[in-house]
């Protein structure tokens, strides 16, 4: 190795990253030569300097960072929660529908939560640009520098896909329906992969995305799905528990009407008249309570709890 | 809840966050997010700059988490998407020539970064004299990197990366990796030879 060489590769060397061949070889040249010894003293002077510039991040502004991302990820998940609250006080308070036309109403709300997580474009949660099935390789242009030359640089960014068939017995299948049921990102793909997973509510893992997506999902179409695939499930009581909790804190009254369908089919269930007289406490909405009510009367209950 | 997720190891955190499980999405921030914000900070030598790549960062990994099919380590998944967003900012600076931390302020002019914490260098004055000096001649000498160069050092020097990880996560070789870091290493060299 020449005394060039071994000066190259002496930040290589104090970094470690030279192949065992090559340090053995610079080694050896510094135990020869005098002046790369020095030049080896002076870069190590140099690789400790580096250090006096490194900035630490202080606890203050670590938890700064910490708090406001806290807060964006709230922001984030009461987006889909301020549309809906929109739109049923649209229905409660600022139009006084007369009773023949609030089951109209109701149905409205069923189906615009159905079509409207069906259309809702990707991008607007997320910002990333989808491609199309049918196109092997997704690219979005990151960044564009024009070079002095003329020429021009842009920096791509490609995400290559994949398609996958087989039917719904097959697990693969259903891992990933599993997975695209949860995507934060799409609620058009959330619709349509419960729809898919409905038909399999036996399965423990489907039964849990579909608990867990009516509790949980910010979407009311893909609440609705959900509750689709738990019909046949409603005597359970894990479920019976999930239906009676959602009934008295889904802000969707189309949910609402949709669990109070489910729960009157357990009318010998006593504790669902105790969960009906709570909703008949606190419910504004008029179409549900008039539900409620007749639910109550089939079930020859009292409308209040005393 | 948290006290079950401490005992989890790394991947067993990342399926139950990608399972929804927010407590184990929370510990896996803070797991890598003291270290995303120093990456951060060393690059952009901004605190707003870091911040937002700090935000943007970790409202990403939040949004893709589900996408994550563990062919790499998490750390390098996490440190390709910071280190695109720093790259960005810092391509995006040089076309602006937005560089400068020094603001005009009714108190006359100040360098942000006298309010950011450095990891040396107290108590001693003639110490941090020479530290204020150097800070300044290697922050200029940084600025004269290219982004990817100065993304190369950030990670070998101060992230303390092997040259190959740092490929893995710039989507590059490690000898490319090598280069970059040897380019850079001259440069400087080069700048503040007469200093050491």
């Amino acid at each position: 190795m020449t005394c060039e060489e071994v000066r190259n590769n002496l930040p290589l060397f104090l970094y470690g990253e030279l192949s065992f061949d090559a340090e053995d070889q610079l080694e050896s040249h510094l135990d020869e030569c005098e002046l790369c010894r020095s030049d080896l003293a002076r870069e190590r002077t140099l690789h400790a300097a580096f250090d006096h510039a490194e900035l630490t991040v202080t606890s203050d502004a670590l938890r700064a960072s910490r708090q406001e991302f806290q807060s964006r990820l709230s922001a984030s998940a009461k987006g889909h929660d301020s549309f809906w609250g929109n739109l049923r006080e649209m229905f409660t308070v600022k139009f006084h529908m007369p009773s023949v036309a609030q089951p109209i109403g109701a149905l409205a709300l069923v189906a615009m939560g159905f079509f409207g997580a069906r259309f809702v474009p990707a991008g607007a949660l997320g910002g990333f640009v989808s491609a199309g099935v049918a196109d092997p390789i997704a690219s979005r242009v990151r960044y564009v520098e024009p070079e002095a030359s003329g020429r021009i640089q842009i920096v791509v960014e490609e995400t290559r896909q994949r398609t996958l068939t087989g039917n719904m017995g097959d697990e693969r299948i259903q891992r990933l329906l599993l997975t695209a049921a949860k995507d934060p990102a799409d609620p058009g793909l959330r619709v349509e992969s419960m729809d898919l997973l409905k038909s399999r509510p036996e399965m423990a893992d489907v039964r849990s995305a579909l608990l867990y997506a009516l509790r949980h999902d910010a979407n009311a179409g893909v609440r609705l799905k959900a509750l689709e695939g738990l019909k046949g499930s409603a005597g359970d009581p894990e479920v019976r528990q999930t239906l009676s909790q959602v009934l008295l804190a889904d802000k969707n009254p189309g949910v609402r009407t949709q669990v109070i369908d489910l729960l009157i089919q357990q009318k010998e269930q006593p504790q669902m008249v105790g969960v009906l007289q709570e909703l008949m406490r606190k419910e504004d909405n008029g179409y549900v309570r008039m539900r409620c009510q007749k639910a109550l009367h089939d079930m020859k209950a009292s409308v209040e709890s005393f | 809840m948290a006290q079950t997720a401490v005992r989890m190891d790394e991947s067993a955190l990342i399926r139950a966050a990608q399972a929804g499980d927010q407590s184990a999405f929370e510990q896996l921030v803070r797991q890598y997010d003291q270290s995303v914000l120093r990456l951060a900070l060393n690059l952009l030598r901004s605190p707003e700059d870091a911040n937002d790549v700090y935000q943007e960062a970790f409202l990403r990994v939040f949004r893709n988490l589900h996408n994550f099919r563990f062919d790499c380590s998490f750390h390098t998944w996490l440190y390709r998407i910071v280190t695109n967003l720093c790259l960005d900012a810092l391509r995006k600076r040089r076309v602006r020539k937005e560089e400068t931390t020094v603001v005009e302020t009714s108190d006359g002019v100040l360098d942000r970064m006298d309010t950011v914490e450095e990891s040396r260098a107290h108590g001693n004055p003639q110490r941090q004299l020479m530290s204020n000096e150097l800070k300044g001649r290697i922050r200029q000498v940084l600025e004269g990197l290219t982004p990817r160069e100065r993304m190369v050092f950030e990670l070998r020097h101060y992230q303390g990366m092997r040259l190959r990880a740092i490929g893995e996560t710039l989507g590059t070789s490690e000898e490319a990796a090598k280069n970059c870091l040897f380019r850079a290493t001259q440069k400087m060299r080069a700048s503040l030879g007469d200093f050491v």
